[in-house]
């Protein structure tokens, strides 16, 4: 291994960041707002894979990266870690989420019935060209029912479990700072499933969906169902420091359920993200359901979904091919070149006679 | 030193879980008069900072981090109580706002005016919740089989 100094860039470099930032314009807090209100989706996304919750910061950060969202996520993550962590919340559980949306592909009626919430799936995907043509587009309102919908919905595989269809896990006793953090220990293998559905919850979306795909089209065991989805709103449950526990707030959190016949009985697959993101969250369930026993190297395979979702690592990697490798490329063409040279040699050199 | 005072209608949890989801702009404004009932402030802690969130799966029961939530947090201290806030966001004075009513409350001060400030929210975020929720009825599937 060897490394070159150099220098004769720093001009280039200064203005090519002038020249990205250029186009964007200025970013001003009204640029600010209209990302957070009009894009909730993206922000979404984008806090979920940068694992930090605040919708202005996340909309800032697409601002400044002109909605490169791997530089939008690397913003994120970075800043941070300039952030001290004040507490840990109690954990969150299905039955305690403010439901807006939950559905099953499984089982028709299911208790609490099928509430669809905000979705398209039912749509025609038509594109709004009118406006661009000087029309507004404005949506039409929805009609509220008469009664407000049940804040809480109760739980699919609770209702599974009363039928025998599957048998309730026990309740973790692994409780706050004790719950394993990949951002603070290394990800082994075989990974602690803490560490597994964490790294999930703030995996790249595009790399889960590839994955989970390869595993839906047959690349895996287990061909999945979904038993349960929800996008909901969970509270912040934090400590005053008279000992009273109090909720700081909500967030989005998405949540899926994925469902396969194991012999006499049901397994199910989990994924849960921050924000809404429901094709990040099946396909995560995905993944997880098919894990157990893969073949090494498949894309269900622990390590190998793992280290390909992580999206602030990979995207790294990827791009770092574009910079500067001229020793290493170097010493390819040297080799090369010995290689083409020891070639005439010996095609010129006579055989001895016998 | 006498325990810290709660409101009549509120308990502790439910007066800060209203504060913390109060309107910033109508807790900033009602908060600031109550600076001059409480003395000298001792202001320990007013900073952003983080809070992780665990979540519980549901297919094996393992608790698990879904991420971290930016807040805020306000702690100060007068007349010998204490008063802590925080909130989602990154709006110091939104929490320092509602460290404040929970120092006044605590200090036996102003309850009445408190607690007409946390009927006024509750009213509102409650109305917030319940409109919501009427949208979201408005998508439940009447499923009818033939």
């Amino acid at each position: 291994m060897a490394y070159v100094a150099t220098r004769g860039g720093e001009r280039a470099i200064e203005q090519s960041q002038r020249l990205f930032r250029e186009a964007m314009g200025d970013i001003s807090a009204d640029r600010i707002q209209e990302i957070r209100d009009a894009m909730p989706y993206l922000i979404d996304r984008v806090m979920g894979e940068a694992s930090l919750y605040d919708e202005d910061l996340a909309a800032l950060a697409l601002a400044q990266a002109g909605g490169e969202l791997y530089e939008a996520i690397l913003l994120l993550r970075a800043w941070r870690t300039t952030q001290p962590r004040l507490a840990l919340a109690a954990p969150v559980t299905q039955e305690s989420l403010f439901t807006h949306r939950r559905i099953s592909a499984a089982f028709k009626d299911i208790p609490g019935g099928q509430v669809l919430g905000p979705t398209l799936d039912y749509a025609h995907r038509i594109l709004a060209t009118e406006v661009l043509s000087g029309d507004t587009y404005v949506p039409t309102p929805v009609d509220p029912a008469e009664k407000p919908a049940p804040a809480q919905q109760p739980s699919v595989a609770a209702w599974q479990a009363e039928n025998g269809l599957l048998t309730l896990p026990q309740a973790d006793a692994v409780q706050g700072n004790d719950i394993p953090d990949v951002t603070r220990e290394p990800l082994l293998f075989p990974a602690k499933r803490a560490h597994t559905l964490q790294s999930l919850a703030r995996a790249e979306t595009g790399g889960v969906l590839a994955l989970g795909y390869a595993a839906q089209r047959g690349y895996g065991q287990a061909h999945p169902t979904v038993n349960e989805l929800r996008l909901a709103e969970a509270e912040v449950v934090v400590t005053h420091p008279r000992g009273t526990r109090f909720s700081a707030g909500r967030v989005k959190v998405s949540q899926a359920e994925v469902v396969n016949k194991k012999g006499e009985q049901l397994e199910l697959g989990f994924a849960a993200t921050m924000g809404w993101n429901e094709v990040k969250v099946i396909a995560a369930a995905t993944l997880d359901l098919n894990s157990d026993g893969a073949p090494k190297g498949s894309a269900t395979e622990e390590e190998f979904f793992l280290y390909h979702t992580e999206g602030v690592e990979s995207s790294g990697f990827c791009i770092h091919f574009k910079l500067p490798h001229y020793v290493t490329f170097q010493s390819s063409l040297d080799a090369m070149r010995d290689a083409k040279a020891k070639k005439a040699a010996k095609a010129t050199t006579p055989e001895p006679a016998e | 030193m006498p325990d810290p005072q709660c409101l009549e209608d509120f308990a502790h949890d439910e007066m800060l879980r209203i504060l913390a989801r109060a309107r910033a702009d109508k807790l900033k404004v009602f908060a600031e008069p109550l600076i001059a009932d409480l003395g000298d402030i001792e202001v320990l802690d007013n900073r952003s900072g983080l809070v992780m969130l665990p979540m519980q799966d549901t297919a094996q029961g393992t608790h698990f981090h879904l991420g971290e939530v930016l807040v805020s947090e306000a702690h100060i201290k007068a007349m010998g109580f204490e008063g802590y806030g925080m909130r989602r966001g990154r709006d110091l004075e939104a929490a320092m706002a509602m460290a404040l009513v929970d120092l006044t409350v605590a200090a036996g001060i102003a309850h009445s005016e408190c607690g007409a400030f946390l009927r006024q929210e509750a009213a509102h975020q409650a109305a917030q919740d319940r409109d919501t929720l009427r949208r979201v009825e408005a998508t439940r599937v009447d499923m009818e089989t033939f």
